[in-house]
């Protein structure tokens, strides 16, 4: 220990494993990196994440980069209650002064963790937003939720979270389906933040974006993420997203952390022969 | 080579060797880094010398942990007086120390798109442990200092010429600086005016106690600045001194530089 002050982390990750199909000692261990296989051949079981571990700090976003399968969106949705993790403990600052493991909680105390604890922001914005309903209305939903009842004070909020977001007011009784793009995915943001999380997930958020519209969106979160102090976890293949938005990222490759590292030193001096690949592809 | 163990002294570096592994060129290793040994005092101006390809960019992105280090240990004195082996931090002490005791320099101003001028160097100084007024203060005297004029100010960094560029660079690596900042040729494009300009701040900082180890490809930039002199070769350390000894030697190429 140094007397380097580091903040206390937000969201603790301790083992984390998703399995899909019955699993034991030996389908970990025919599986992983090294095994170069998700799939364990004799069981057909996958094993999408195991022995996954990491903090967050405040104001801190964490990357997780990886081909397609590597289990990078696993881990986000096991964090985000959508996929039920197999094993794992996970512990937020915020919820009972992080003494318990989240994945103990029945769905509902789950659920509810949702609505001012984790937020996610999913490539897709038809899965974080309702398209049919207005801007506004999307956005009242989790402040509805978390026992906001007086109509103008919610639309107060909404038109805040909006010209923070960069979403001109005047749309905000437009439904979501006539917004570009870039737009929708500014509102899943005002939606993520409308009641103050400590941790946002970020599954690919700019992915499919145009690089202007992108770059606008990744300059948004990061300086979100540093005005309000909250944790992040990334989840992208795109390195220039990471780079933009993350100091420390993890590796994964068929389902386990096969480096985690700073990010300009995985992106100049990357030590696993995957990670090389990746940066090499990544490059080219 | 002896390491000095003055009460200034700030970082230390030991028997340092760095290999890259190329894992998918047939798993060949290529040693870079041989043996380093050396030490910098606080308010000392260190330059590296040597033809390209001797070490001196991959020695500096390692002492800012870009580059991992193989083996031998970097002894860093924090602020707090404590010594620390920047090979032996968690990748989030390094995040934390970076900024505030050792900055990092290069070429390049890299920054997010639309951030403008002003911004970018006010949070530079905010990073630093400055409050919003104090770096924004600042960053407008640093700017100004570097004839970067208030006309830029809000413009994004993404339109600037190369010269612009490199000067709200160094802007934001010199505002509030850290106790140790590495420079990687951070005036390569700018004309002999604002080189002189830039050069000028870069040499208040050692009279402000920082402590400094800077590659300039051009040696009257060495002369100007620089205390003293580590001359590098093919990864190693070749020699070592006094400015004023070691750089008549380099000029007439008794030292390659």
């Amino acid at each position: 220990m140094t007397g380097i002050f580091v903040p206390e982390p937000v969201v603790q990750v301790r083992n984390l494993g998703k399995v899909y199909g019955p699993f034991s000692d030996e389908t970990i261990s025919r599986t992983g990196s090294s095994f170069g296989s998700a799939r364990d051949a004799v069981t057909g079981s996958i094993v999408a994440a195991w022995d996954i571990s990491f903090d967050v700090q405040p104001g801190e976003a964490l990357g997780i980069v990886g081909e397609s399968g590597s289990g990078k969106s696993t881990v986000l949705r096991c964090i985000a209650g959508d996929v039920e993790a197999t094993t794992g403990d996970i512990r937020l600052a915020n919820v009972d002064e992080g003494k318990v493991n989240i994945l103990d909680f029945d769905a509902s105390r789950r659920r509810r963790l949702r609505i001012d604890q984790l937020s996610v922001v999913y490539q897709d914005p038809a899965e974080g937003l309702s398209l049919g309903i207005t801007a506004g209305g999307n956005i009242a939903d989790p402040l509805t939720a978390a026992g906001w009842r007086n109509y103008s004070a919610i639309r107060t909020r909404a038109k805040e979270l909006l010209t923070r977001t960069e979403v001109p007011i005047d749309r905000i009784d437009d439904l979501v389906r006539t917004f570009s793009g870039g737009m929708r995915q500014r509102v899943q943001i005002a939606r993520a933040l409308a009641n103050n999380p400590g941790v946002i997930l970020l599954d690919e958020p700019t992915t499919g974006l145009d690089a202007s519209v992108a770059s606008g969106v990744l300059d948004l979160i990061r300086s979100l993420l540093e005005e309000l102090n909250i944790a992040a976890i990334v989840v992208s293949h795109d390195f220039r997203v990471i780079e933009m938005l993350t100091e420390r990222c993890l590796v994964m490759h068929h389902g386990r952390i096969v480096e985690n590292t700073l990010t300009d030193q995985l992106l100049e001096d990357p030590q696993h022969p995957y990670s090389q690949k990746l940066i090499a592809a990544a490059r080219t | 080579m002896e390491l000095s163990s003055s009460d200034t002294t700030l970082l230390k570096v030991q028997d340092l060797n760095k290999s890259f592994i190329l894992h998918n060129i047939d798993g060949r290793t290529i040693q870079v880094l041989h043996d380093l040994r050396f030490s910098i005092n606080a308010g000392e101006h260190v330059a590296l010398a040597g033809t390209s390809g001797a070490g001196k960019s991959t020695l500096l992105r390692i002492l800012f942990q870009t580059y991992s280090t193989s083996t031998g240990s970097i002894l860093f004195k924090l602020a707090s007086g404590e010594w620390v082996d920047l090979t032996h931090l968690t990748d989030s002490e390094i995040v934390a120390i970076r900024g505030r005791e050792i900055g990092y320099v290069s070429q390049f101003l890299r920054a997010q798109p639309r951030r403008s001028v002003i911004d970018l160097v006010t949070r530079a100084g905010i990073s630093r442990g400055l409050d919003n007024n104090d770096a924004r203060e600042q960053a407008q005297m640093t700017l100004e200092k570097l004839h970067i004029g208030k006309p830029l100010w809000e413009v994004h960094t993404s339109v600037l010429s190369g010269g612009e560029k490199q000067r709200v660079n160094i802007a934001a690596g010199l505002i509030s600086p850290p106790r140790l900042l590495l420079l990687d040729e951070p005036i390569s494009a700018l004309d002999p005016e604002n080189r002189t300009l830039a050069l000028e701040l870069i040499q208040e900082l050692t009279l402000n106690g920082v402590a400094v180890l800077a590659v300039f490809h051009d040696l009257d930039a060495i002369e100007q600045v620089s205390h003293r002199i580590i001359a590098m070769e093919k990864g190693r350390i070749v020699q070592e001194g006094p400015t004023n000894t070691l750089l008549p030697l380099l000029r007439k190429g008794y030292i390659n530089s």
